[in-house]
Formats: C-alpha cells, structure tokens, sequence
C-alpha cells in the first residue's frame, strides 16, 4: 500500500483532532494514520487492558547491590543483560561461550526470527550478580562477532523517577488529554 | 529516546481476545517510547485471575524493538483487506513510528493458511510474523524478569 492509504489526521472536517495537539508546536507535520483499528466501536470501550488506570504489578528490588546499579534494574532472580546485532547464524553455544567469561549463567534466551528460523538477532543473558553482568556489559559492547558489532547493555531499568508530585500533574495532563480525545472520531492513544 | 521531536514518536501495542464462555479473555501488552512495558493477560479459565505486570527497558532494547518493527516494514501494509474480527475474536496492532500511525485490526488466525488463504496474504504475513517475534520478545522479557510463564 503506497501512502495514499493513509488517512491525514487534519482533515478540515475533523476539527477536534487539533485539540489533540494543541500543547505541542504546530509546524509538525501531520501524524497519517490507517487501519481499521481507529474507526473500531472496541477502540475506547474496553477498561481492563494496559490503558486502564488500575494497578500493574512491579518488581520492587531490595538488595544490597541496588545502591550502586545506577539506572539498571535487577529482576526477581538476578540481573538481565541484553546483547544486540547477533548475527542470524550466531548459536546458543557461541554466546554461552562468550558470556560464560564473566560468571554463570543463569539463564540465556536466544530468541528466532519465526519467518526465517534464523536468530533474530538479540540474546537476553542472566547473571546472579550486579558485578557480573556489569563486567560482561563492558567487556563485550562494541566487540565484533561475524563481522557484526554487538551492543550490550541491561534490559530493564528502574521507572524514571519516583513518582512525586510532578509525575502525577503529569499523568493527569495526559488523562485530561485523553479524555478531551474520546469526543474526537479518531483519537490518538497514548 | 523519548524526546519531543514526533520523529522519535514510539508506541506499540498488541492486543488479542474474545467474549466467550469465560467472560473477555485477553492478553495485550505495550511499550511506551520511555521505556514502560505493560503486560496484561486475563484468562478465566479454571479461575485464573488477571496478571497486570509493569518493566521499564532499557534504551538498547527499545532500539531493537524499533529496528524489528522497522525491518518487519509493517507500516507500509494495511488492514484493509484483512479478515474481519468475528465470535472467535480480534486482534489489534497499534504502531506509532515518527509520523506514522497505523491501528489494524483483523481477525484472530490460526495458522499460515488462515493467511494464505485471505485476500492479502503477503501483507497479513508481514502481521503474523511480527505479531510472533513480538510476543516472543515479551515472553522472554516477563519471564526473565518476573519468573513466570506468562501463559
């Protein structure tokens, strides 16, 4: 489908579309949208998916080794290292070789492409400690494997910031905004 | 990341479900550009309860979020001519990428000839793919994180 599929979201008629926008600068260009997902009567109806204000659970560290993670987040059993640009004929054995440098590993997703069968080309590596995944984290970001240079960093990271005041004016601006959303034909929703 | 330039806008959710004997059993997850996973899956069946989980990711895994929905080239199809949702269910994927906006919705399918055998094979096949690696991606994350099998 060529862009002429899409639908340009200030069309004249539409007016309440630009309310959507209204903090944001006007010289953008116009968002295009298309699929049958925006004109859906499901679109605002459901309260019980990942838009629902109700509470999601989190996984709250409380060890030692917290204090000096920084932004990285551990997770229930230990600390979840993310490596990218694998190459799609790179094996479990290569990159279970290659991490096994800087402790033991725990666990270790090597997740395929499902079309091809072929790696897709990001592995999720556990270590127990903090000190271990951070050692494997420098040691083989930037490195090359199959001519591919791989990047390495922690998969999660601690929420932003603890949620003070601000955060919550700020979540409540965007509740705002999406509620002047719902009397639009075609909301944005996020 | 999540600036404020609409190039860097990002958003991706999927959603797949139905009414049934057991009420709106669903499982839908999303990424937010600053990182917010959510993941809910309601399942009634045998009074499984609903499961609501919450992940910050990191950057570098955005990055590789955004690359597989890029190389997916999902943006450049359309529902149009998909099967529509019906009493078994629906399925909806919502992508925001820079200045464009696609939310497609269709049926729920099976297997490949369920694809094969619509009237757009080769875009509903860029979708059930995605579709795949996303839900594979989300699963390793959950599960790593949360030490559950998330279905």
């Amino acid at each position: 489908m060529t862009a002429l599929g899409y639908e340009i979201d200030i069309a004249a008629d539409e007016p309440e579309d630009m309310i959507v926008d209204e903090d944001e600068a006007e010289s953008k260009p116009a968002v295009k949208r298309k699929g049958r997902g925006f004109k859906s009567e499901t679109r605002d109806a459901r309260g019980d998916g990942v838009r629902s204000t109700d509470k999601y659970d989190q996984f709250e560290s409380t060890t030692e080794e917290d204090a000096a993670a920084g932004r990285a987040q551990r997770s229930v059993e230990g600390w979840i290292v993310l490596v990218s640009g694998l190459h799609e004929e790179s094996t479990e054995e290569e990159i279970t070789d290659k991490f096994a440098d800087f402790g033991e590993i725990k666990n270790i997703h090597l997740n395929l492409d499902r079309r091809t069968g072929f790696v897709k080309g990001y592995a999720l590596v556990e270590y127990e400690t903090y000190k271990e995944a951070k050692n494997a984290i420098e040691a083989v970001n930037g490195q090359k494997l199959y001519g591919q240079v791989l990047h390495c960093d922690f998969a999660f990271i601690r929420p932003p910031t603890p949620v003070l005041a601000s955060e919550r004016d700020r979540d409540r601006n965007i509740r705002s905004r999406v509620r002047r959303r719902n009397r639009s034909s075609s909301p944005r929703r996020y | 990341m999540a600036g404020n330039n609409k190039d860097d806008e990002f958003y991706v959710r999927y959603y797949t479900g139905h009414m049934g004997r057991y009420g709106h059993e669903f499982l839908e997850f999303e990424f937010r550009a600053d990182g917010r996973c959510r993941y809910a899956n309601n399942s009634n069946y045998r009074n499984d309860s609903l499961i609501r989980k919450e992940m910050y990711v990191s950057p570098l895994m955005m990055k590789e979020l955004r690359k597989m929905i890029q190389q997916s080239e999902i943006m450049k199809e359309d529902d149009a001519r998909w099967p529509k949702k019906n009493v078994v269910g629906r399925q909806e994927l919502e992508i925001r990428l820079g200045n464009e906006h696609i939310s497609f919705e269709t049926a729920k399918i099976g297997s490949l000839v369920d694809v094969q055998e619509s009237d757009d094979p080769e875009g509903l096949r860029v979708f059930y793919y995605l579709v795949q690696d996303l839900k594979c991606l989300v699963f390793s994350l959950i599960g790593l994180h949360f030490k559950i099998k998330p279905i």
